[in-house]
C-alpha cells in the first residue's frame, strides 16, 4: 500500500463517525467488562496489547504516526504547532501509562489466579516512609521535572497570538488543549448541558467515586479483573470521552470547526451540509406531517417524557431486574449516585450517535427558554 | 541515620539519582542563561564593534600621519623639560619639606582661628540680649567681648601669614615646574586630534584597554550584572505619536531597529553591509535636523514591521522580491511572523507610509509613486465604485451620459462598452466584459445582450441626431492642426495614433497630457455637429465637465472640428455590433425579475412585457449591477449607492479577510492580493462555480505593472494606523491650500503652467518659456487678487505674444478660484487680503528718478501702453504697462524688476539697467543722468521703486484683447516660426 492511499485511509477513519464506533465497539473487548468479552478478549489475542511486545508496539505505532505526518505538509502545521506539543505529550504518556497499570494489573492477575500475593505486596507489616522514601523520590521527580519546564521553554517559544480583537476572532477558535474535550462535546450538547452541566458531572463524580466505590478488591495493588466493570466504565470516559475527543479536537478540526483528516489540507471553503432537526420537528413534522403545536410543552413533550425515562424510569428499572444484585449490594443511595453519573456520561455517546444516524439536534429543544437538551 | 533494610527503596541509588538530576539541572540552568543572553543583536553589536574599531584604527593612523615627525620633536622636548626639573631635586625637596611644616602650621592656627570665632559669635550674642534688659550686667559682658576680640584678631594675623607663605612657596614651585607644563601643553595642542582619536579607540578596542578597564569592559556585560551598563544591549526609541493598536488601546512604538541597523544615522557607513548600511536619505529622515528625526518618528512609523523585535524574524522583515524572498530563507531561515497584524512593508510599497501624516495630497515632493497612485485612483474613478474615507472621489470621473444622443450613435455605444480598447487602446475606460470569469459561452452570449440591453436604457426616449448638414461644421483641417497646437489643447489632449509613442503616466508631466481623451477616431464615435458646439461652449452640454472654454471663434472651431473628425479608427467600425438575442435576453430578464419574485410571478410579469421592456429593464439591472453609474452621471441613477468594497481602511484588512479564491498560488499577503486584484480583477474567481449574477464584477484597467505598484502602494495607505497630532503634516497645511492644490489638479492647471516647480508640459511641446503659458512661480505675491478673479472668471489678452490662451473655465465658481487664489498666496506666505491702493509722491525725486530709468529702458520697444503699440515686432510684445497697478502689487514689481530671470527663469524680460554711484560721480553725471537720478546717490532700490511708481502712473486702456486679436487678424501669425534662436531640441517632436 502506498502511503498516499495510506494517509486517505487514515484520513477516511479519523472521521468522528467512524474513529468513535470503532473505538466504543473495540473498547470492550480490550478492557473487558463480562466473561464473553473476556473470553473473544482471550481468543482474538487482544489481551497481548498489556504485554511488553503490546507495549513496544504501541509505542512504535503512535510514533510512526507522527513521523509520517511530520513529513506531510498539511499535518507537519498541526503537529508542530507549539499550542499541540502538549497533545503530543499527552498521548505518549497516556498510552504509557494505561499500558504499564494494565500490564502490572494483568500480571497481578495471575498471581492472583495462582493464589500468590500480588507483586506490590511486601510482609505483613507492608509499610514506606514518608521520609526519605516518598519525599526524596518526588524531590528527584521535582527537579527532573524543571529542568523538563525548561528544555521546553528554551526550544520551544510561547505560542502568543496577535492582540485580542472582539471584531476578528480566529478560524478556528480553539479552547486551551486541555478544553478541547469540553469543545468538542458543544459540537452535540447545548452550551449550558456541554460548559456547565457536564463539567461539574465530570468533577462531582470523580469525587463521588471514593464514596461508591464499596469493592475492598484491588486496594493497594494492581489487578483488573476484580473490578473489571468499574475499570471499564472509567476507561471508557477517560480514554474515548475525553482523551480521544481532545485529540479530534486539536489534529481534526479546521476552520469553520469542520472535520479535516490528519493529512488533509485545511481548506476554509469546506462546507458541510447541515440538515439537523429536533426531535419535535421529526415527531409533528415528518411523521404526523403537521405543524408544530403552538404550545411548547405539547410540542417538546415527547423529549420531556423520553428524558424522563431515561433518568428517572430506567434506573428504577433495572434496580428491579438487571442491576437488581447490585441495586441490593450498593444500596438505594450510592445505587441512584452511580446510575444518575452513569447515565449522564453514556448520554453523550448516545446524543452523538443520535446526531450521526438521526441528524437530531435536540431531544427538548425551547430555544425560547434556552433550555435545550 | 535509618538502617538501609528498614526502606523500600536503595537510598545509595537514589542519592546517586539525585546527583545526576541536580547536575542535568545545574546544566540546564547554565544552557537558559546561555540562551537568554545569546540574542541576534549581540551578534549585530559586536561585528559592528569591529567596523567601529576599524574605523577609529583608521582615524587613528590619518591623525598621526599628520603630524608625522612632529611628535618625536615635542616628546622630546617634553622630556628635556623633566629632565632639567629632575636636575633641580634638591631645591624641590627643600621647597617641598618647607611647604609641609608651613601647611601644619597653617592647620593648627585655622583651628584655634574656628574655635575662637565660634566663641566670640556666642559672646556677642549674649551681649545683644543683656543689651535689651537693665541692669549693668552687659558692661560685664562688653569687657569680656572685647578681650576676646582683640586676641582673635592676633590670630587672624597669625593665620593669614601662613597662607601668605605658603602662597609664595607654591609659586616658587610651579615656576620650577612651568617649563614642563608647557612642553606638555605645546604636545597636546598638536596631537589634540590624534590624543582623542587613541581615546575612542581605547574605548572600543579591547585590545587598547588597560587590564582593569578590559575587565570592566567584560563584567558589563555578563548575566545579571548587566542590568547596570552593558556595552551590548537593546537600542530603543519611544516614539509616543506612532501608535500601535492593540485593539481595546494604542500604544507607542517602541522602535529597537537600531540595536542592529547600528549605523543607520551614521554617514560613516554608507558602504557597510547590511544591517549596518546608512540610511540612503539622511537629509530628509533620521538626523535630528532633518524634518523627519529618529526622535518623533521612529523607524516603523514608515516601514512598519514589529517595533519591539530584535532578530531578524522577529521584527517581521518583509522580502521585496521572490529572489529576496529566497535569499533571505537561505541566509536568515527568514519565515513570516505569523500573528504580527502590521509586517514591514516591502521596500517598494514604504512609501504608503508617507500618507499617514501626509494626507489630502496626491503631489508630495519625493513620493512620487503614491502621488501617482492616488492621481489614478482619482482618474480611474476607483472610488466611484470603493468609498475611501480618506480620499473621497470629487465627482465623477468619466463623461456624463445623460446627453449621449447628441454625441454619439448605439452602434459605437455599444462596441465601445464591449471592448472600449480597440477604439482607444489608452482609454481609462475599464474593460468590464470579456474578461476571464466569462468565458464560458453561456456567459459571453448573456454578456452582448446585457451591452446591448445598456446602449438600449442609455439612449432609450432619446433622439439620435443625425447631422443633416455636416459640412456646415467642418472647416479647414489643416489649420485646425495649428490651432490644436498653438492654442493649448495639448494642455490637456494628445492625439497620437502609436501606442509606443503615447505618453506613459509614470511622470508627473506625462500624466498631464492625460488630463483629457486621447482624441483619436473622432470621426468615428461623435457627430461634427456635436463637436462643433461641445468646442465653443463644453459646459452647456455637460456642466460638470473639466474642459473649459476656449472662446473659440466659429470659424476656429470649424477648423478644430474637421481635424479632429478627419481621423476614423475603420478596424473598430468595422467590428460587428452587439446584439440582443431574445432568447438570452428573456433568460436575463427572468433571472432578474426572480431576484425580487417568487418564479411564478417573474414569469407571469416577464410575459406581459414588450421586448423594448425587456431590453430597458435589463438595460436599468445591468447598469446597476457593473456599476456603470460608479463613473458617469446616467439618467435614474443619480444617487445609487457604490458597488464596490469600501476601502477606506483596507490596508489593515487581516490578511484572512481577503478571499485568495481556491487557488493556492499567490502569497497570502495583502499587497499581492491587490496586485493579482488589479492585474487580473476576476483572478478569485477561478475555478470557482458562480451562477451568472454572482460573478466578480471588477472591470479591467489594463494598469501597467508600475501603475499596478502604485495604485497597490495607495490602497496600502488607506489604513487605521494612527498618529498623534504632532506628527500630521498635512493638520498643518492650511485647508484652502489643500483644497486649492485638489482644484488645480483637477482642472489640470500644471498642464499648461508650473506651479510649485511641478507640471507646464505645454510649455515644452510649444518650445519656448516665453511663448508658452506663463510659470507661475510666485503668483500669490505677485498679482492683485482682485484682478486675478476678475481674470479667472473672464480672462483678457495680458501676453501679447502668445497664441496659446487662457481658456475660460465657466465650471469653476467665485469660491473655489478664492480657494485657488487663497493656495497660491499660500504657496509664497502672502496673507494680505486686501490693499490698499499703491501710494506714490510724482514730484519726489524717486519718482522722476524712475521715470528717466524708464526712459533709458526703453520699454516702449516691448511693451504696450494702452493701445500704443510697442516699437518693436509682435514677436517681442510684452504685456500693457498700464494694466500693471490693477494687476499687480508693487512688492512684487521691484523684485521682479530687480532680476527678472530668478522670478520667472527663461523670460525675456532684461533687468533694466541702474546706474553705479561710480557712473553718478563722474563729472557729467548731472547732463546724462539728470538730477534727480544724481540725487538717488546711487540708491537702486530707490531707482526701481521710482520705476514701479512710475509705472503706476501709466494710464491708458487696460484690455487691450481686441486690438491684440484685431492685429493678428490682419497680420497672422507666423513669427515663432522665424525665432531661429529659440528652436530647441524640444521643437522636434511638435507638429509646429
Amino acid at each position: 500500500m502506498s502511503i498516499t492511499a495510506l494517509k486517505s485511509l487514515i484520513d477516511t477513519l479519523s472521521a468522528p463517525t467512524i474513529s468513535f464506533t470503532i473505538l466504543t465497539v473495540i473498547f470492550p473487548f480490550i478492557f473487558p467488562p463480562s466473561d464473553w468479552f473476556e473470553k473473544i478478549h482471550r481468543k482474538s489475542g487482544l489481551w497481548r496489547v498489556w504485554t511488553k511486545l503490546g507495549g513496544v508496539i504501541g509505542m512504535i505505532l503512535i510514533t510512526a504516526f507522527f513521523v509520517i505526518g511530520y513529513f506531510d505538509p498539511y499535518f507537519n502545521k498541526t503537529l508542530t504547532k507549539a499550542d499541540n506539543f502538549p497533545i503530543v505529550l499527552m498521548i505518549y504518556s497516556m498510552w504509557f501509562y494505561i499500558w504499564l497499570g494494565m500490564f502490572k494489573a494483568y500480571r497481578n492477575d495471575i498471581r492472583l489466579d495462582q493464589g500468590l500475593k500480588p507483586n506490590e505486596y511486601n510482609d505483613p507489616d507492608d509499610k514506606v516512609l514518608v521520609w526519605p522514601d516518598l519525599v526524596y523520590i518526588e524531590f528527584i521527580a521535582l527537579i527532573l521535572f524543571q529542568v523538563f519546564l525548561i528544555v521546553w521553554s528554551i526550544i520551544v517559544a510561547a505560542p502568543i497570538e496577535e492582540p485580542a480583537n472582539p471584531a476578528a476572532t480566529p478560524n478556528p477558535s480553539k479552547a486551551p488543549w486541555y478544553f478541547l474535550g469540553l469543545q468538542e462535546m458543544l459540537v452535540y450538547y447545548d452550551p449550558w448541558i456541554a460548559g456547565v452541566l457536564l463539567p461539574t458531572f465530570i468533577i462531582v463524580g470523580l469525587m463521588a467515586i471514593p464514596y461508591v466505590d464499596i469493592n475492598k478488591k484491588g486496594d493497594g495493588y494492581y489487578s483488573f479483573r476484580e473490578r473489571r466493570v468499574g475499570m471499564f466504565i472509567f476507561m471508557y470516559g477517560w480514554v474515548v470521552l475525553w482523551l480521544f475527543l481532545i485529540i479530534i479536537g486539536t489534529f481534526f478540526r479546521g476552520p469553520n470547526w469542520n472535520f479535516f483528516g490528519p493529512f488533509e489540507y485545511w481548506d476554509i471553503h469546506k462546507v458541510e451540509a447541515l440538515t439537523n432537526v429536533n426531535l419535535s420537528e421529526l415527531l409533528w413534522v415528518k411523521w404526523f406531517n403537521q405543524g408544530l403545536p403552538s404550545n411548547i410543552l405539547i410540542r417538546e413533550g415527547l423529549g420531556f417524557v423520553i428524558t424522563g425515562l431515561y433518568l428517572f424510569v430506567l434506573p428504577v428499572v433495572l434496580a428491579k431486574t438487571y442491576l437488581k444484585d447490585m441495586y441490593e449490594a450498593y444500596g438505594p443511595t450510592r445505587f441512584v449516585t452511580i446510575m444518575m453519573l452513569g447515565l449522564v456520561m453514556l448520554a453523550l455517546p448516545i446524543k452523538m450517535y443520535l446526531r450521526w444516524v438521526f441528524n437530531l439536534q435536540y431531544i427538548i429543544a425551547i430555544p425560547e427558554w434556552f433550555f435545550n437538551i | 541515620m535509618f538502617k538501609n533494610d528498614e526502606r523500600y527503596w536503595d537510598i545509595n541509588l537514589l542519592n546517586k539519582w539525585f546527583a545526576i538530576s541536580s547536575l542535568v539541572f545545574l546544566a540546564v540552568i547554565v544552557w537558559m542563561f546561555i540562551d537568554d543572553n545569546d540574542d541576534e543583536f549581540k551578534e549585530y553589536q559586536k561585528e559592528f564593534r569591529k567596523l567601529q574599531v576599524d574605523i577609529a584604527k583608521n582615524n587613528l593612523e590619518e591623525e598621526q600621519s599628520l603630524v608625522k615627525g612632529k611628535t618625536e620633536e615635542f616628546e622630546a622636548a617634553l622630556e628635556k623639560a623633566v629632565k632639567i626639573f629632575d636636575q633641580k631635586s634638591e631645591e624641590v625637596k627643600n621647597i617641598n619639606s618647607e611647604l609641609g611644616e608651613l601647611r601644619a602650621g597653617f592647620y593648627n592656627t585655622n583651628l584655634t582661628y574656628s574655635a575662637t570665632k565660634a566663641k566670640l559669635d556666642v559672646l556677642k550674642f549674649e551681649l545683644e540680649s543683656a543689651n535689651l534688659k537693665s541692669g549693668n550686667k552687659a558692661d560685664e559682658i562688653r569687657q569680656n567681648y572685647e578681650q576676646k576680640l582683640a586676641s582673635f584678631d592676633e590670630i587672624k594675623l597669625n593665620k593669614e601669614q601662613y597662607e601668605l607663605d605658603i602662597a609664595a612657596l607654591e609659586r616658587q614651585l610651579k615656576g620650577l615646574k612651568a617649563d614642563i607644563k608647557s612642553a606638555q601643553s605645546d604636545r597636546d595642542i598638536v596631537l589634540k586630534q590624534v590624543d582623542l582619536a587613541q581615546n575612542k579607540l581605547s574605548l572600543l578596542d579591547r585590545s587598547e584597554m588597560s587590564f582593569m578597564n578590559k575587565l570592566g569592559d567584560i563584567v558589563r556585560d555578563l548575566p545579571i550584572l548587566d542590568f547596570m551598563d552593558p556595552y551590548y544591549k537593546v537600542k530603543q526609541t519611544v516614539v509616543k505619536d506612532v501608535l500601535y493598536d492593540v485593539n481595546f488601546t494604542a500604544m507607542p512604538a517602541v522602535d529597537r531597529c537600531t540595536s542592529c541597523h547600528l549605523g543607520i544615522a551614521n554617514p560613516d557607513f554608507k558602504n557597510a553591509e547590511q544591517p549596518y548600511t546608512t540610511h540612503p536619505d539622511l537629509d530628509l529622515y533620521l538626523t535630528s535636523k532633518s524634518p523627519h528625526p529618529e526622535e518623533s518618528f521612529g523607524c516603523t512609523s514608515c516601514h512598519s514591521g514589529r517595533s519591539r523585535g530584535t532578530s531578524f524574524i522577529s521584527s517581521a522583515h518583509t522580502p521585496n522580491t521572490p529572489q529576496q524572498k529566497k535569499e533571505w530563507k537561505d541566509k536568515y531561515h527568514w519565515k513570516p511572523v505569523k500573528h504580527w497584524l502590521q509586517p514591514m512593508l516591502p521596500t517598494r510599497y514604504t512609501q504608503a507610509s508617507c500618507f499617514k501624516c501626509h494626507q489630502n495630497t496626491s503631489d508630495l515632493a519625493g513620493a512620487e509613486k503614491i502621488n501617482l497612485g492616488l492621481t489614478l485612483i482619482d482618474r480611474s474613478g476607483c472610488n466611484g465604485c470603493h468609498v475611501s474615507g480618506n480620499w473621497e472621489a470629487k465627482g465623477k470621473s468619466g463623461p456624463d451620459l445623460r446627453k449621449l444622443n447628441e454625441k454619439s450613435h448605439p452602434e459605437w455605444v455599444s462596441k465601445w462598452i464591449k471592448n472600449p480598447r480597440s477604439f482607444r487602446y489608452n482609454t481609462r475606460m475599464p474593460h468590464i466584459f470579456e474578461q476571464a470569469n466569462q468565458e464560458k459561452p453561456n456567459i459571453a452570449k448573456r454578456n452582448i445582450t446585457e451591452i446591448a440591453s445598456i446602449t438600449h436604457y442609455l439612449f432609450e426616449d432619446k433622439e439620435v441626431k443625425k447631422s443633416i448638414n455636416p459640412s456646415k461644421y467642418l472647416g479647414n483641417p489643416a489649420n485646425g492642426q495649428n490651432l490644436f497646437s498653438a492654442i493649448g489643447c495639448m494642455g490637456c489632449h494628445v492625439k497620437e495614433q502609436e501606442p509606443a509613442l503615447a505618453p506613459s503616466p509614470s511622470t508627473f508631466k506625462e500624466l498631464t497630457k492625460l488630463q483629457g481623451p486621447n482624441l483619436i477616431g473622432m470621426g468615428s464615435k461623435v457627430t461634427p455637429e456635436w463637436l462643433f458646439n461641445w468646442l465653443k461652449k463644453p459646459h452647456e452640454y455637460m456642466p460638470s465637465t473639466k474642459m473649459p472654454d476656449l472662446r473659440l471663434s466659429d470659424s476656429d472651431a470649424r477648423d478644430i472640428t474637421a481635424y479632429l473628425y478627419d481621423n476614423k479608427n475603420y478596424d473598430f467600425d468595422q467590428l460587428d455590433a452587439p446584439v440582443a438575442n431574445d432568447e438570452v435576453l428573456d433568460e436575463l430578464t427572468l433571472d432578474w425579475l426572480m431576484k425580487m419574485n417568487p418564479e411564478k410571478y417573474a414569469i407571469e410579469k416577464a410575459s406581459k412585457m414588450s421586448k423594448n421592456d425587456k431590453m430597458s429593464f435589463v438595460g436599468e439591472k445591468s447598469i446597476r449591477h457593473y456599476g456603470c453609474y460608479g463613473c458617469h452621471n446616467i439618467d435614474g441613477f443619480m444617487d445609487a449607492k457604490p458597488i464596490g468594497v469600501e476601502i477606506t481602511q483596507e490596508g489593515s484588512k487581516p490578511v484572512d479577510k481577503f478571499d485568495f479564491g481556491l487557488y493556492h498560488d499567490i502569497p497570502h499577503t495583502i499587497h499581492d492580493w491587490i496586485e493579482n486584484k488589479l492585474r487580473t480583477p476576476r483572478i478569485y474567481d477561478r475555478g470557482k462555480e458562480s451562477g451568472p449574477l454572482d460573478l466578480l464584477r471588477m472591470p479591467n484597467f489594463h494598469f501597467s505593472e508600475e501603475e499596478i505598484e502604485a495604485v497597490t502602494m495607495a490602497v496600502l495607505s488607506f489604513n487605521t494606523d494612527k498618529v498623534g497630532e504632532p506628527l500630521l503634516a498635512h493638520k498643518k497645511v492650511p485647508e484652502s491650500n489643500k483644497e486649492g492644490h485638489r482644484l488645480v489638479k483637477k482642472y489640470n492647471c500644471q498642464g499648461c503652467h508650473l506651479i510649485e516647480n511641478r507640471g507646464g508640459q505645454l510649455v515644452e511641446q510649444i518650445g519656448s518659456p516665453e511663448y508658452g503659458p506663463p510659470n507661475l512661480h510666485s503668483q500669490g505675491r505677485k498679482t492683485n487678487p482682485n484682478w486675478l478673479i476678475k481674470f479667472f472668471n473672464n480672462p483678457m489678452t495680458v501676453r501679447p505674444n502668445l497664441q496659446v490662451r487662457m481658456p475660460s473655465f465657466h465650471q469653476i465658481d467665485d469660491r473655489e478660484w478664492d480657494t485657488i487664489i487663497k493656495y497660491f498666496q499660500s504657496i509664497d506666505d502672502e496673507n494680505t487680503g486686501y490693499r490698499a491702493p499703491h501710494q506714490y509722491v510724482e514730484s519726489s525725486s524717486k519718482f522722476k528718478a524712475g521715470e528717466k530709468v524708464h526712459e533709458i529702458g526703453a520699454c516702449n520697444n516691448c511693451h504696450f501702453y494702452g493701445t500704443k503699440f510697442p516699437t518693436q515686432v509682435a514677436s517681442t510684445w510684452a504685456p500693457n504697462l498700464a494694466l500693471t497697478k490693477e494687476r499687480l502689487n508693487p512688492e512684487w514689481v521691484v523684485d521682479w524688476l530687480r532680476n527678472p530671470q530668478e522670478i520667472m527663469p527663461g523670460t525675456k524680460m532684461p533687468a533694466p539697467y541702474l546706474p553705479t554711484p561710480d557712473v553718478l560721480e563722474t563729472s557729467d553725471a548731472l547732463d546724462v543722468w539728470g538730477r534727480d537720478l544724481v540725487k538717488l546717490k546711487g540708491n537702486q532700490e530707490a531707482m526701481l521703486e521710482g520705476l514701479r511708481d512710475y509705472m503706476w502712473n501709466i494710464r491708458g486702456k487696460v484690455d487691450i484683447s481686441d486690438e491684440v486679436k484685431d492685429y493678428f487678424d490682419e497680420n497672422g501669425y507666423d513669427f515663432s516660426d522665424g525665432n531661429d534662436e529659440d528652436e530647441d531640441e524640444d521643437w522636434g517632436d511638435d507638429d509646429w
